[in-house]
């Protein structure tokens, strides 16, 4: 699937991911096939698809977590197979799970992590931890996944990588904590990072992400912009005809639908513009529209 | 490489303590106890003598219960071998599989650390704890020995002990190479192996048709009548136990580098 190319200023954007036939099987079960894309510097790029589309397959492959088949992946410029440590030191990922080891204190956890990668992070934590509202002095063991989601946000931003990926953030954050995330989010991609989100939350895509790519069943379904995937021809129809109420999504002429609609008892007629939703589910629900 | 080495030896210690006081608290308790038995075993060292296959799976043709090599090789010898290949087993078995287990891997392997390295610091951290586990009991039984004030050949003792390490770490390098195959803690591998390769040494003690196969099982080469009566080494033995150290530890490195990780 082509993006589009997207400039700024009058010069082509850095590409921070460029993922080109990525091909993984699982012995003979699928896992993802032929996936192309680009994230480019400064997007906060939306990852969407149902449960194994393929999604942590593609993110794994990219942390190096799994050995992909076939085709290639470059962050910064650099070949994940061969410079995997020099790639993993510019990103802060933040895992679905987000499990630790339980017997240690959250704040043995933020400094292993900071410590791994070489660098005094105090500051950058103690800010994080604080507007995270954390109490780095519990154990692991003893918090919940909200809390915990909490550590892993720290852990990923704390050491302000260049490149944010994360797997489903939201789930088990409360609101207040879900809008705390995306202000800081929003902050570290002003200063220059990007953002990769994968997520089955439409309404933080259509708020947050400027790009979006959707995956179905191990495939790469769309690559665009937020906005230009919602100013797709389809239109959404809600009519009562022949005393039967009806809702669909219609792509095509509009001349065809009135003609198909001639002659027939219209009670009340609505066409308007699908909503993200309706698109994201459009992606995902094989032959239809 | 250093923070996931200290990690893993702080996150060990506990373990390292209980299996070190309890092995190494017996040995030392039971060579307290030879001054009070050590009359009562004087009749007891013929008979021991005398039990035919019993008597050559357990060494005590070559020494005798009555003094203190014999009490010891019968005694701590064994319980610091079985204990110590244990700990070693149930220690390396998790070492590696407990990241997919605990759902800690996406955690540490998305950290800028080559897979590589983590192997070699777990290795290395599995090495430090089984030589401190050694440590801690030789400790133990030399504070028994002085505490005691019978005579010990300490040339063959300190033999012993060195073998022990090399059969521990060897039991350490076969379960952290199983371990790199596992995604879920199965200690029970590891003990299961631990009492195999224990139950072959004896059996190829006794057994005419397994004895020349005996090296295969690295009690063979640190059983401590042999090295106490000795002083001497089956080196073959020894050095066939060295290269499956070494194997152990290649297999986990091959094997956890190229292999898919699961969350």
């Amino acid at each position: 699937m082509k993006s589009l190319g997207r400039f700024r200023k009058g010069e082509e954007m850095e590409k921070v991911i460029e993922i080109s036939n990525l091909t993984k099987h699982y012995g003979k079960h699928r896992g993802v096939s032929e996936v192309s894309f680009c994230v480019e510097q400064g997007d906060i790029f939306g990852f969407l698809g149902p449960n194994g589309a393929g999604k942590s397959t593609t993110i794994r492959s990219m942390l190096g977590l799994i050995k992909y088949d076939s085709g290639s992946i470059w962050m910064f410029g650099k070949d994940s197979r061969t410079q995997q440590e020099a790639i993993l030191r510019e990103v802060g990922y933040m895992p679905s799970e987000a499990m630790f080891y339980p017997q240690k204190k959250v704040k043995d956890i933020i400094k292993m992590a900071a410590d791994i990668r070489k660098r005094d992070c105090g500051e950058e934590a103690g800010m994080l931890c604080e507007r995270l509202q954390m109490d780095t002095e519990k154990q692991i063991g003893e918090l919940s996944l909200g809390n915990r989601k909490k550590v892993s946000i720290v852990c990923a931003m704390q050491h302000k990588p260049r490149l944010f990926i994360f797997d489903e953030p939201t789930s088990g954050l409360d609101p207040l904590m879900q809008t705390e995330f995306f202000a800081l989010i929003r902050e570290y991609v002003k200063a220059g990072a990007t953002c990769m989100l994968s997520t089955h939350v439409l309404s933080e895509v259509k708020q947050y992400c400027n790009r979006v790519a959707i995956m179905r069943e191990g495939k790469l379904q769309c690559v665009d912009e937020v906005a230009n995937i919602t100013k797709t021809s389809a239109k959404r129809i809600r009519i009562i005809r022949d005393g039967k109420r009806e809702d669909f999504l219609y792509e095509g002429n509009l001349n065809e639908l009135y003609k198909e609609l001639m002659g027939r008892d219209i009670a009340d007629i609505l066409i308007e513009e699908p909503s993200l939703d309706e698109i994201f589910m459009h992606f995902y629900k094989e032959g239809e529209v | 490489m250093g923070t996931v080495y200290k990690h893993e030896l702080k996150s060990a210690w506990k373990s390292l303590l209980v299996w070190s006081i309890c092995v190494g608290g017996m040995g030392f308790a039971c060579i307290l106890l030879f001054s009070g038995v050590k009359e009562s075993m004087g009749g007891l060292a013929d008979s021991f003598a005398s039990m035919g296959a019993f008597s050559e799976a357990f060494g005590m043709t070559q020494l005798s219960i009555a003094t203190l090599p014999g009490f010891f090789a019968s005694e701590v010898g064994t319980v610091h071998a079985l204990g110590g290949a244990m700990f070693a087993a149930v220690l390396s078995t998790m070492m590696l599989s407990k990241e997919e287990d605990g759902h800690t891997g996406e955690f540490l392997f998305s950290l800028p650390l080559a897979r590589g390295k983590i192997v070699l610091a777990k290795g290395g951290a599995v090495v430090t704890l089984v030589l401190l586990f050694n440590l801690v009991c030789v400790g133990l039984y030399l504070f028994g020995i002085v505490i005691l004030g019978e005579e010990m050949p300490m040339k063959e003792f300190f033999l012993f002990q060195g073998m022990q390490v090399v059969l521990h770490l060897e039991v350490a390098a076969v379960c952290y190479g199983i371990s790199a195959f596992q995604k879920r803690n199965k200690f029970g591998i590891g003990l299961g192996i631990v009492l195999l390769l224990y139950a072959y040494d004896l059996l190829a003690r006794v057994v005419p048709d397994l004895e020349k196969g005996q090296w295969l099982s690295p009690f063979s080469y640190s059983n401590a009548a042999d090295i106490l009566s000795t002083g001497k080494v089956k080196a073959g033995a020894v050095v066939f136990g060295v290269a499956v150290l070494a194997g152990g530890f290649c297999i986990a490195y091959e094997r956890y580098t190229k292999r898919d990780l699961a969350t």
